[in-house]
């Protein structure tokens, strides 16, 4: 189960991290367009840290949603 | 007469024995009771006109022990039907079937087994299982997709068996912060077979409570070790050492890493900032890109190197620390420095961060140094307490002395100590006179006179004279050792006011990073344009990225979980840990809270605020001198053994009074005693022993009655029917009692008296103390529910007794107070413990509750003040509203997070220099 949770978790955590960087890239983007002051450094930059940062968030919250689920069944 | 054998579950040792026994000798009717905690009962004989069986139970069942139903016989089985609510082992496979072996207690025949047996087949679930009574065992085979060992349990439970649990104290390495000590708490909690664990982080330990049959320590220690720290066993012999060692060596660590951190952030500081603000007194080698990278490369690597480590451990094992929010801080800055330095990112990327993540390690190993240092004084006390601790003892073998390892002096040795030495075991003086330095057990600052028969307690100090004493106590029983057992657990169990600071500690890493997560996005979208940083911050702010970047990094960093979790704990070490020091044992923070919301002290009379033994009071002389009729009372009761006889016969001693013997002693019950002496009849007694002798007494009436309503037992004295006098003897006050009780009143509280004297003496007694409320003619078994009535009406109860008789009594109150324990410090119903007899020590206890209480109330309210106002600042919302915009620098907040662990810790032992009231 332990091996289970722990698939599943980082998979989870994956697919979020990078839907929260795929948002910040697209939004990212916009703003390069529409404002000078916004460079392609800036948004790669930013979307390493919010890979990190989602990455640490999505990663403490999957496995106890993940685990209460497997529970469940 | 009638001869019955009461079951009892949960004697553990001899003073449950006598607890029980005492607790079933107090009925009214029962005439002998004989416990024996290794067969699990107690014979009681009583007189059925008196009182019952169930009476009897009552009062036993009062001292907390279990009185099993029938008799003589083994508990009826009775399927669990709560039980079976319980959900089957998680994550268990269908068909797959599993073995557990349980060890059980308190089963007294095979018939039990049986009945344990009978009832586990009946689980659904439980394919087979197995009692062995001689083993005390039970093999049990289960599918583990419809029962769980819990279940399993509960099941015998139940019944009325017990499922033996053990405990363990395991030191944790490689915590850093509250969060540490939930994660391993959570780890330990998920692993079968162990039912309870409790993670001190700044003691550094684990109380845990575990089936042996389920997990062993290794399993236990394996447990710790997957989520990242280490766990080994506390070592009982030179584990102060062991400590100490262990502290020095992490403050001379810190301490290294702060050297290295500081000199190096200096010249990093300078030359980046230099660059950066164009300060031209700094030497331009200082301003070099790859200098700055290699000093603050060195930085990284060497004083911020444990939080990398602890990030990667945590990590790895899928748990997150305070290590995370540093690392995650530092290395944001340090990476994009060196993608500055490295590469062409722009304009805006030509400033560097190498001097925010210099200073954030400095600051942050500095505050790591400071914790270390002040985290130490938390746990002082304990540490003194083990370092009083004797290592030899001369004992006498064969009639010569022998000096041999403290820990080899068995019961019964005779143990020599000479002027100045260390008492090493505790013991009974058997020949020799001499004063003790107990001060350091019982806070008593006068040394006390030992002589023969007068008890010796381990790790005092012997002043004036040789003494020989037999042991008593050994190794852990000892008295000290007892004492240090119980502040150690006192200091491993949690306050309930802990939760919510758990709570917010559990998660507090997952919402920093999450708040720096919508930081970095609201200021990198929306606060950089709408706000026009470039414009309104200037330097430095050109690159949305960065800027956001920064702010995100101050929140991660500012943010300080640390605060929080050391709230309370160190609070309870320092408090419990003065208490110590002042013969006053708290047990745990819960008894800590509930004093806080004391309004009422209930004492009892005999022996808590009376000696507890008569004494002579008054000597009135009808004719001849006091002297004179003192002394014929004395010759009188010679001969007699009743407490009031031996008062007076004491009293004339005191007085220096020879007291030659008399001839045909008479004791006539309920009335006196009748002697021969001189030649003449000397009678004493009471009114009615005179009356039938046809003396008159009208002349005394007035002053028998005076003395009487002070609570005084007044006896007549007659020689050859002439009466001679009155003497009259009385439970005194202890020295500090009025004292005491006015202390307490002073404080607020209404005081009481419970008592089983009747009322003229109760209110007698109750109006030297001023005392307003007096329950009087209570029977020992009923003072548990006068305390329950006082309950009833919304108070807050103190009770404050031996310890022994008021078992029930303390027990059912809000907080126990025994007073007086000496050496047997492990009262079980008592919550607070005082070791010296000494009244005045409950306002202290109280004041102490009080004391530390407040102290977690304020370092919990500075903790989370701290980070409740630093983070939102750290967020940026004071940008808008300020001009020029203000935000906190990472540097500054990792300044302020490193105090705010700091000023809590300070603030609790800002409590080691008050001195208690009372």
């Amino acid at each position: 189960m332990e091996k289970k949770l722990g698939f599943y978790s980082t998979l989870a955590s994956l697919v979020t991290s990078l839907l929260i960087v795929l948002l910040f890239y697209t939004l990212a983007m916009q703003k390069v367009q529409e404002n000078m002051m916004y460079t392609t450094v800036d948004v790669y930059g930013g979307m390493v840290f919010v890979f990190i940062l989602s990455m640490i968030v999505s990663a403490s919250i999957w496995p106890g949603v993940i685990e209460k689920r497997m529970t469940k069944r | 007469m009638e001869d019955v054998t009461i079951k009892i579950k949960g004697m553990m040792c001899g003073h449950c024995e006598k607890l029980i026994r005492e607790a079933a000798v107090a009925v009214k009717g029962v005439s002998k009771a004989k416990a024996d905690f290794k067969k699990g009962e107690v014979k009681v004989s009583f007189d059925t006109s008196a009182t019952d069986l169930e009476t009897i139970k009552k009062a036993i069942a009062a001292t907390g022990y279990q009185v099993l139903e029938e008799p003589q016989a083994c508990p009826v089985p009775q399927p669990a039907k709560e039980a079976a609510a319980i959900p089957p082992e998680e994550g268990a496979k269908g068909g797959e079937l599993r073995k557990i072996t349980l060890s059980i207690s308190g089963m007294s025949c095979a018939s039990c087994a049986q009945n344990i047996e009978r009832a586990l087949n009946k689980l659904s679930g439980v394919r087979k299982a197995s009692v062995n009574f001689s083993l005390e065992r039970a093999a049990v085979e289960y599918d583990p997709t419809q029962v769980n060992p819990k279940t399993i349990e509960k099941t015998i439970a139940d019944l009325g068996y017990g499922v033996v649990k053990r405990d363990i104290t395991l030191k944790i390495g490689g915590m850093h912060c509250a969060s540490c000590a939930i994660n391993v708490e959570k780890a330990l909690l998920k692993t079968e077979g162990i039912a309870s664990a409790n993670v001190s982080f700044p003691l550094e330990q684990a109380k845990i409570t575990y089936d042996p049959e389920h997990v062993s320590i290794s399993d236990i220690k394996k447990a710790v070790g997957d989520v990242g720290y280490t766990a080994s066993e506390k070592l009982e012999k030179g584990d102060a050492d062991r400590e100490q060692r262990a502290r020095e060596a992490e403050i001379k660590r810190q301490r290294t890493n702060f050297i290295i951190a500081l000199l190096l952030a200096v010249p990093i500081s300078l030359g980046d900032m230099g660059r950066n603000l164009g300060w031209t007194f700094v030497p331009e080698i200082l301003k070099n890109d790859n200098l700055l990278f290699i000093l603050a490369t060195i930085v990284m690597l060497f004083p911020g190197r444990q939080f990398f480590e602890g990030t990667y451990r945590g990590l790895k094992h899928g748990v997150t620390d305070m290590n995370l929010l540093i690392a995650t801080g530092t290395g944001a800055a340090y990476i994009i420095s060196v993608a500055g330095t490295f590469f062409n990112l722009g304009e805006a990327y030509k400033h560097t961060y190498y001097d925010t993540a210099a200073l954030l390690i400095m600051f942050i190993v500095l505050g790591r140094y400071l914790e270390a240092l002040t985290k130490g004084k938390t746990s002082e006390a304990i540490r003194k307490l083990m370092g009083l601790q004797a290592k030899t003892a001369r004992i006498i073998v064969d009639g010569a002395e022998k000096e041999i390892p403290v820990e080899n002096v068995k019961v019964g040795d005779i143990v020599v100590v000479r002027p100045g030495e260390k008492i090493p075991v505790d013991g009974k003086v058997v020949e020799g006179l001499t004063a003790v330095d107990e001060s350091m057990i019982t806070g008593e600052s006068m040394p006390v006179e030992k002589t023969v028969s007068s008890e010796v307690i381990g790790a005092t100090i012997n002043k004036t004279g040789m003494i020989k004493f037999t042991a008593t106590k050994v190794g852990a029983d000892t008295a000290l050792a007892q004492i240090i057992q119980l502040v150690e657990n006192a200091q491993t169990q949690k306050a309930p006011i802990q939760k919510l600071a758990d709570i917010v500690a559990g998660h507090f890493i997952l919402a920093v990073h999450a708040l720096a997560l919508l930081t970095f996005f609201f200021w990198f979208f929306v606060g950089f344009e709408y706000f026009n940083v470039p414009i309104t911050y200037g330097m430095g702010a050109e690159s949305p990225f960065l800027f956001s970047l920064l702010i995100s990094i101050t929140v991660l960093i500012i943010s300080c979980p640390c605060a929080v979790g050391l709230a309370t704990p160190t609070a309870i070490m320092v408090g419990t840990g003065k208490g110590a020091e002042n013969g006053i044992l708290i047990k745990g923070g819960e008894a800590l809270e509930r004093a806080q919301k004391l309004d009422t002290i209930v004492f009892d009379k005999t022996g808590t605020l009376t000696k507890g033994e008569p004494a002579l009071t008054d000597v009135i002389a009808i004719r001849g001198t006091e002297n004179e009729v003192l002394r014929l009372a004395a010759v009188a009761e010679k001969g007699s053994e009743h407490p009031l006889g031996e008062a007076i016969l004491k009293g004339a001693l005191v007085r220096g009074i020879e007291v030659p013997d008399a001839q045909e002693f008479k004791a006539i019950p309920g009335r006196g005693v009748e002697v021969k002496y001189g030649g003449k009849r000397i009678l004493i007694g009471t009114r009615k022993l005179m009356i039938e002798n046809g003396i008159d007494i009208t002349q005394v009436n007035s002053k028998m009655e005076k003395l009487e309503h002070e609570g005084k037992t007044a006896m007549l004295v007659s020689s050859d029917n002439e009466l001679a006098g009155i003497v009259a003897v009385a439970d005194t006050l202890k020295e500090n009692s009025k004292e005491a009780v006015h202390e307490l009143r002073k404080m607020g509280y209404t005081v009481a008296m419970i008592t089983g004297d009747n009322r003229r003496t109760a209110d007698a007694i109750g109006k030297q103390l001023d005392i307003e409320t007096i329950l009087a003619e209570v029977l020992p078994e009923d003072k548990a529910s006068e305390v329950k009535k006082l309950q009833a009406e919304g108070r807050k109860v103190a009770m404050v007794g031996d310890g022994i008789n008021d078992a029930p009594a303390l027990m059912q109150s809000d907080v126990g107070i025994a007073i007086g324990s000496g050496t047997d410090v492990a009262i079980e119903s008592a919550q607070i413990v005082l070791i010296r007899n000494d009244v005045k020590d409950v306002a202290k206890a109280i004041s102490l509750s009080k004391l530390t209480l407040n102290k977690i109330k304020q370092n919990l309210f500075w903790a989370f003040f701290y980070n409740s106002v630093g983070i939102p600042i750290a967020m940026g919302i004071l940008y808008p509203f300020t001009s020029p915009p203000y935000l906190i620098n990472p540097a500054l907040a990792a300044a302020a997070m490193a105090a705010s662990s700091v000023t809590v810790t300070m603030n609790t032992l800002l409590m080691k220099r008050i001195k208690l009231k009372g």
